[in-house]
Formats: C-alpha cells, structure tokens, sequence
C-alpha cells in the first residue's frame, strides 16, 4: 500500500538546517499494523505528516496506492487524503464548538456525502465505539477516554484504507489508553492498514511490526509474533 | 455544508462573548452612525425633487458689484417684465412673497408667520397637491385663500369644514377660503401655511417700483429653452428696464437663474429666507460616516483575525479532514458577514430608539421614511461590503497556513500580519485623534466668538420685531411708554439690530470720485444711547439740533477708514445715499466699531442716519428684575397692539440663532468623535486581550525571572500604544490642516494653539491607556505557575 524510497525532508530556519528525514525507505502492505518508535526529534511526526499527505517531501519517492504522491498539489493531496486516511491524534482535536455528532460528521460533509447518508453511518459508528449516547455532548463534557473514541469514531467514519494514529494513547490513563488499542486492534482486524507513532512499549506490542527510528533513518525492525 | 457553518459561526459568537460583543458593539455603532448620516444625507438630496416641473423651474436671483454672493429678492414689476419680454421662452412667472398676518375667524386669531403672498399660478408652477379646489382657479378670485390641511384643522377643524369659510387678514380684509393643499413636506425649501394671491397688492407703490428688495420671482421656462440662452439675454433686459437706475446709483444689477433643485444648496447673500442646506456640512457628514465605517470595519478585521488565530486548531483539523481553501475562506466570510447581519439588525433597532434625540440634533424633521427601499438597499450595501471587506483577510489569511501548523496551535502571525494589524490600527487611532482635534478647535472657536468684545451692550436687552401693522402705527407711543416705565433703561427704534438687517446702499461722498458703498442703518436719536456705543469724534445724534433728521449721519470707524480719513477728518464731510435721500447729510460723528454684521462677516463700513425705517424695537432693561421688566414689555405691547402676541428675543441669544448651524456641527462632531474613539478603543481591547493571552507564557517566564508587575505593565502597553504614536503624526498636520480651512470662514479666529493638539494627543493617548492597561493588568498579576502549566 505504501512505499517510500530515500525520502528526505528539512526544516530551515534563517540560520540552521535540520534534517529530519535522511533519505528513508520503508513500506507498508495492506492490512498491516505497524509501530513507528523512536526517541524525540527522530523524525516520528515528520513521517507521519508526509503519509498523511499533511506535509511533502524535499527529496525521494512516496507511492500510495501505487500512486506517486511525492510532488502532489495540495488540492490533490486533499483529496487523496479525505478519501483514504483518518487520522488520530494524541490530544485528540475534536472542535470544540462542534457536538460529538457534528465532529464525527464533518469528514462527510467534506467528502460530499449526502445528509441522510450522513446520519445512517455516524450513527452506525457512534455505536460501534459504544458513545451513542453522548452524540449531543460537546466534546469538553467527555473524559479523555471518550474523547479519544470520538476522534476515532471521526477517523473511520469515511471508511479509509489506512488510518494514522499520533500517540494515541499518550493523554489517557491505561486502563482507557488499552481500551483505545483494543479498538485500533479490531479495525486492523477488520482489514484496515494502521500506522501508529508510540513512545509506548506496551502499546506497541499490539502491532504486527515495529519501526524504530533515529535521526530521520531507520535502525531496526522488530517483527511481532 | 452551510448549516455547519452557520451553526459553528453562532456557537463561536456565544461561546466568546466578550470578544463578541466587541465586534458586533463596534459594528452596531458604526452602521448606526451611517445610517443615520444616510437618512441625512438622502433628505438633503430629496428637497424639491417632488416638483413635476423641477427641471424646467428656475428662480430668478439679482447680483449687484456691490456685494459678495446673489440676492433672492427681486422687485414687483420683473416678473410682469420677464414674461412680456420672452414671451417664447418664459411660460410661467410665478412672485413669492414670504409675509405674515394676523389671521382671524369667529373668536380665534393666529399670528400666521408662514403667509405667501402669490401669483395665481402658483399651484401650477409647484407641485404642492390640493385636496381641495383647482389648482388652476384656486386663487383666481383675488379675496381667495388656500390653507394648508393642518391650518384648515386649525381654524375649522377639518379641511371640507373649511371651504367657503371667510377669514380676516390683519383685521382688514376679508379672504374666502377656496381650498385646501396638503401640508408641505419637510424636503421644500418653500414652506408655507396660507397663501392669498398677490394681485391685493399690485397697485402698492411698492410694487410698481423697479428698485426694491421684495418678492422670490420663479420662472418656467419652456421645454425648448436652454437655460444659458436666456441667461446671455438678461443682461440687455437689464439695461432696457433698469439702465437709468444703475447710472443713477452706480450699481450694476445682472441677473442670473437657479435651477429650483439647486436653490437648497445655493450659497447666497443673508436674508435668503427660505430653507437652505450646507453643502459643506453634507460633505463633513459623508467624510464622518466613512471615517467611523472604516474605524469599524477595521475593528472588525482586527477581531475576526484574532478570533480566528484561536481557532486555528479547528482550521487545521478542517484541513486535515479535507477541507479545501475555498471551504475556508467562504465558511469565515460567511461568519463574517452573519456578524454584520446582527449588527444591522441591532442598528435598525437602536436607530429606531435614537431617532425623535436625532431629530431634535438636526433640528428639523426627517422626510425619509423609515420603510423607504434606498435604506434597505443601503443595508443590503453595508452587509456585503462589510462582510467581505472586512472578512476576507482573515479568511485568506487562515486559510493559508499548512494544517499541520495550524493543528499545533502554532499559528504565528507573521511578521507582514502584524505590521498590517498594526498599520490598522494606526489608521483608526489617525481618525479618532483627527475628530478630537476637529472637535476641539470647533469648540474653542465658538468659545472665542461668544466671549468676543462686540462693541455693544448685549445684555439685558430685548429685541421686538415692528412686523405688523398695529405696532407699526403705534411705534412712537410703544417707545413713549416704555421710556416712561422704570422697568426700562432706554429704547431705540431701528432698521436692525446687530447681527440683523444692514443693506448695502451706493453713497456719494464729498472729495471722493468714486462710489462708495456701504451698510446701512436707520435708527432715531436714541440708538447709540440704547446700544451703548461709543462716539470716537464728534457727537452723537440729538434732537436738540433740528436739522439732524434730515441733514445728519454717523458713520462708523472702517467707514472713516475706507475713505482714507481719520475720524476727525471726516467729521463734516457730506455723504448722499443715492438710493434713500435726495440731498446729502452732514456726518456729525464717528462711532467707535461694533459687529453689526455676524463674526463670520467681520466689520464693514457703516452710515447710520435717522431715516424712516423701522423693523425692531431694541429695548435695553435696567438690571434687576427681568421677569418684570419683561412683564412691562409685554403689558405695554399689549395695550399698543393687542391682537398680537409678543414675539420677542433676547440680544445676548442672537448668538445662538446666528451660529446655529456651527453650534450643531460641535454638537455632532462632539458626539460622532466620541464614538469614533469608542470603537477604536474597543478594537484596541480586543488587541491588547489577544496580546496578553498570546504573551501568556513569556509573562510567566519573565515574573519566575523576577520581573515586576510595572515592568510587565509597561512592555504590553508600550507595543500597544505604538501605533496610538504614530498615529499623532498623521493626525495632527491633517488636523491643522482641516481646521485652518474652517476657520476661514469666520473674520474673528482662535489661532490654532499648540495646546490644542496636545490636549487632543494626551486625550487619545489616556484613553487608549486606560484600554490597554486593564487587560495588561490582569494578564501581569496573574500567578507564573498558572500561566507556565498552561503552555
């Protein structure tokens, strides 16, 4: 599903240049689970953002569904990405003035999905996350558990191929942060291809294959039994 | 897709409601404001358009070399002479003269003061509708009247009750009533409640005369005729009809014509009795309203920037759920303009509250009405022109950051942003400080006139108009008894009072080649006394010597100046008013200078003799006891002339009358300049909130770091009060600028003081202080740890 060769990206300000990716390769087949690891500043997010079409690369290949995505506009980016990726993020980011239903319906209002649609499969998902009964909650009345669900609930709801989870677990508390996993766990089993970042060793044990980085380049692969 | 929007819009609004009231106050001002200059300037523009005819009426005005500007009045005999002359061109001639009357029927009596004395086509020419009797015939019959439907309720109770009644005119003649026309609208800069026909008064002598200031003359020119045509065939008309009185006065009358739309606007000469507008107080009205627009609109652009900077995250997180940037920039627009939606909904609301105050600070009822489309079209206008104008920055603004940085919270406005936002404000502190200057100087300027030295006693002093015929005739016996009352101190009879009416004649002086003109007063033996005036050479006017009636004058210092002789040196110098006297008059006396003309005028040449002609009755009390002096007047003038209420005024109040407009331009500008600062300053608010939340954490640092509450103070303010800085210097050279052209206007001015743009500076600056320091304040005396953890 995902292959990138020799992909390097820099930061620069005025005076310094940072490399945050140094000419990395890796990829990822459909239907994986895989654990992005690595000290801070080792260019976990750079990674990250350049998968989700967030960020473009300043050298090498990025192929996505053997697609060449690397040199894409943003507006084909956006419209690869609302298509095929969701997102989660460590802190969540749900709109603040959107209730749990309009979050979790704002990918499809994007997408064009038409309104009936929309509640048919919000609904549907809501469910599945087992937060139906928050749907008309504001996102500041949920505990970090039930947030994280809803952002996840936000992340599937298109029905995308690969899902990008920013340490997903890395605001809550364990009990909740296995419940996220648990959740990640049954939609990679369900068929869907994740890319986890984690700082959590216990977290990445639930994934098929582990990516350890450091100073933008690959160390080490674990594969998981 | 819009709905989220909208709901997302609305939600922002309430959940942010500071920031919110802010931006929709500032807004909610700045839209009233307009509207009400709109509603303004729309009546302004509308006076006179509701003639069928208006492109074909002019009214025929009289310039003379003798002074600035044209004189409305004409004589009887040039409407009669206009029309025999062009009998192609001219259709219509139609004399106006604004009178007054007693007006009696049964037991009631009204002093009418808005009476037309007319042509019998005068409801031909206007557009003035009739709800009874023909606008061809209604004053065919010369003992007919037409009354206006608020005069027929008056007198009758209602308009059908009122025709074929009889009224009595000043107690002689008996008009018929022959119908009703509607009330004038307020847009007319004709304005009357009767009007009887001139054909009265024809034969008078003082119709038949060529030389006298009488009567408005409106002509209707045919479809056919260009204007300027006839305009280059008045002169000759002029020398046919008025040849042997020019050479004989030394005066060059010409004629020229005013298309009837532009007689509201026209720039004449005093005593242009009916309405007049100001072009130039439209122009400052229009300037306010887009200078307090643009205060607002900047307001407007500055919060939805800084809201939208709070909402970064969401605009990221919109991105990266496939948001594209036109998504963005229309969801923020659409914000923007629902904000100006509000607003003009709460304009409307507070304009219809504010509307009888704003009547009375125009001082004349608005035509316009409330419902008219041009006021919702103007609304639509604000809403799109505000809504994109001021939304579109900040939507393109956002819209162009990557997500990713938007998602972090790391939306930094960039350096260019802030120099914009900066530049902003600086254009709106220009404006506010600009109207403080404005205000000031508008201020100090009529404090100077009103505390002017005029050269006269105007305390204590009451003026009464000698306007009818019972006082006219019994004008001595008036001035006899109230010498004789130990209430008064002295009374003058005269042709006008100062400030009031002072023609301008042609004289012929001993030893001088030339012409010379100048104003003129008619008063009796005891004017100087009345007036307090002080006699420089010579003596004054006395009935001890009994040729001065007919053999004396006085003139004034300028007029001794003009002729290029000291006041000794003119004393016995013979002087001939080639207009009034047959034989010339000694002058026996120089008066000492006095403003008989407005400040705005500034001094001229005066001669004052005891000619005939009486139009008030100055009367000087003894201090004391006003009310019973006043008491005394009106007693007296009741056993005169006891039809007639008293219709007096006070010397001292001319002032307010005279300067009226000016002194409503203060009002105004006062009252616009302090919401111009108004909304500037909660725009400087909104900032110095954004700047605090946004220096949270260098606060935190800085206080762990040992900084004090002052320095912390001081390092917010200073970059806020920047801008309110450079400001000053823009500011103050356009202010100078503005106010050195207005004070023009005036012959007596306040020189522009220094401290004024100082006092207006540390105004502005103290103000802005004061906003900027009560967010600087909280933001510095709040705990380090809290403001640290928050990062």
């Amino acid at each position: 599903m995902i292959k990138i060769t020799n992909l390097e990206k820099f930061y620069r300000t005025e005076e310094v240049e940072t490399i945050a990716l140094n000419k990395l390769s890796m990829h990822v087949d459909t239907g994986e689970f895989v654990a992005i690891m690595g000290p801070s500043g080792c260019g976990k997010s750079t990674l990250l953002n350049i998968l989700g079409m967030l960020d473009d690369p300043d050298e090498g290949s990025y192929v996505f569904n053997d697609i060449e995505v690397a040199h894409f506009n943003e507006r084909k980016r956006a419209d690869l990405r609302k298509h095929n990726i969701g997102f989660v993020f460590q802190s969540f980011n749900l709109i603040d003035e959107l209730t749990v239903f309009e979050n979790v319906e704002l990918p499809l209002i994007y997408t064009g999905v038409s309104a009936s649609e929309r509640v048919k499969r919000v609904e549907e998902v809501l469910d599945k996350m087992q937060i139906m009964h928050r749907r008309n909650h504001y996102p500041q009345q949920l505990s970090g558990g039930q947030q994280q669900r809803v952002a996840i609930a936000r992340a599937v709801v298109n029905k995308p191929k690969l899902i990008l989870a920013d340490e997903p677990t890395g605001n809550l508390d364990s009990s909740n942060g296995n419940d996220v996993m648990e959740l990640l766990t049954d939609l990679n089993e369900q068929g869907t291809t994740i890319i986890m970042v984690t700082h959590s060793e216990h977290d990445a044990r639930y994934s098929h294959r582990i990516i350890r980085l450091l100073d933008g380049q690959t160390v080490m692969e674990n594969i998981m039994v | 897709m819009f709905k989220n929007y909208l709901k997302i819009a609305w939600r922002n609004v309430y959940k942010n409601k500071t920031l919110s009231l802010i931006h929709i106050l500032g807004l909610t001002i700045g839209i009233t404001v307009c509207m009400m200059i709109f509603i303004f300037i729309m009546n302004e523009f509308s006076v006179d358009n509701f003639h069928t005819n208006k492109q074909r009426i002019y009214r025929v005005m009289r310039n003379t070399n003798a002074i600035k500007g044209s004189i409305p009045y004409l004589s009887g005999p040039y409407a009669t002479a206009l029309l025999s002359d062009f009998p192609a061109d001219i259709k219509r001639a139609v004399r106006v003269e604004a009178s007054q009357g007693l007006i009696t029927f049964d037991d009631k009596s009204f002093a009418e003061k808005k009476l037309y004395i007319v042509d019998n086509d005068f409801f031909q020419l206007f557009t003035f509708p009739l709800i009874l009797g023909n606008p061809a015939s209604v004053l065919q019959d010369p003992s007919s009247v037409v009354l206006t439907e608020t005069a027929a309720k008056k007198y009758f109770g209602s308009a059908n009750a009122a025709m074929g009644k009889v009224l009595t005119l000043d107690k002689k003649q008996q008009f018929k009533v022959s119908g009703v026309a509607k009330d004038v609208p307020v847009n007319s800069h004709l304005e009357f409640d009767i009007v009887v026909p001139i054909a009265n008064y024809v034969n008078d002598d003082g119709y038949k005369r060529w030389i006298n200031n009488r009567l408005y003359t409106y002509i209707l020119l045919d479809e056919k005729t260009n204007k300027d045509n006839l305009e280059a065939k008045l002169p000759q008309f002029m020398e046919n009809h008025m040849g042997k009185d020019m050479a004989r006065f030394g005066t060059k009358f010409s004629l020229s014509l005013t298309a009837l739309p532009d007689v509201y606007f026209e720039k004449v000469s005093s005593f242009d009795n009916v309405k007049h507008g100001d072009k130039t107080v439209v122009y400052i009205f229009i300037s306010i309203a887009v200078l307090i627009l643009l205060i607002a609109c900047i307001n407007f652009t500055n919060l939805s920037t800084i809201r939208a900077v709070e909402r970064s995250k969401e605009v990221g997180l919109r991105k990266v759920l496939g948001a594209l940037k036109n998504h963005l920039v229309l969801q923020f627009i659409g914000e923007s303009i629902l904000l100006t939606v509000i607003s003009c909904a709460l304009s409307i609301g507070l304009l219809l509250i504010l509307m009888p105050w704003y009547r009375e600070l125009l001082g004349y009822q608005l035509s316009v009405s409330w419902n008219a489309g041009p006021i919702y079209l103007f609304l639509v206008g604000v809403i799109l022109v505000i809504g994109f104008l001021a939304g579109s920055y900040p939507a393109f603004f956002l819209s162009a950051f990557s997500p990713i940085q938007a998602l972090k919270g790391k939306l930094r406005l960039g350096k260019g942003g802030a120099f914009f936002r900066q530049a902003l404000v600086v254009v709106q502190f220009s404006i506010s400080l600009l109207l403080i200057i404005g205000t000031t100087v508008i201020m100090n300027q009529m404090r100077f006139v009103k505390n002017q030295e005029l050269g006269y006693t105007k305390e204590q002093t009451i003026i009464v108009p000698i306007d009818n015929d019972e006082i006219y005739n019994h004008r001595q016996v008036f001035k006899k008894e109230l010498e004789a009352n130990s209430n008064i101190a002295a009374v003058s009879l005269m042709s006008g009072e100062p400030g009031g009416y002072h023609d301008v004649h042609s004289f012929n002086v001993e030893g001088q080649n030339e012409i010379f003109k100048a104003h003129t007063e008619f008063a009796d033996f005891e004017f100087v006394k009345t007036l307090g005036l002080k006699i420089v050479a010579g003596r004054d006017l006395s009935p001890q010597f009994s040729t001065d009636s007919t053999d004396a004058a006085l003139i004034n210092e300028t007029a001794a100046k003009r002729l290029g002789l000291t006041p000794e040196q003119a004393l016995g110098k013979l002087v001939k008013n080639t207009v009034r006297d047959d034989k010339p008059r000694r002058v026996v006396g120089v008066i000492k200078d006095y403003n008989f003309l407005s400040l705005k005028e500034g001094m001229d040449a005066l001669v004052i003799s005891p000619s005939d002609d009486r139009r008030v009755a100055v009367i000087r009390l003894k201090p004391g006891n006003l009310k019973a002096s006043v008491q005394a007047v009106k007693q007296i003038y009741g056993s005169v002339a006891p039809a007639y209420p008293l219709d007096f005024s006070f010397l001292d109040q001319k002032f307010d009358t005279t300067y009226k407009t000016d002194i409503r331009q203060q009002t105004m500008l006062t009252i616009f300049s302090g919401l111009a600062i108004f909304i500037a300053c909660l725009g400087l608010f909104g900032l110095a909130s954004f700047t605090a939340v946004k220096r949270t954490k260098e606060i935190g640092v800085r206080k762990v770091l040992g900084s004090s509450v002052a320095n912390i103070l001081l390092l917010l303010s200073k970059d806020l009060l920047k801008p309110v800085f450079v400001a000053t210097f823009i500011a103050i050279p356009l202010g100078y600028y503005f106010m050195q052209a207005w004070l023009q206007n005036f012959a007596y001015r306040t020189p522009l003081h220094w401290w004024i743009f100082a006092f207006a500076t540390l105004l502005t600056f103290a103000i802005a202080l004061i906003t900027v320091s009560f967010k600087s304040l909280k933001a510095a005396l709040v705990n380090p740890v809290r403001s640290l953890r928050s990062e």
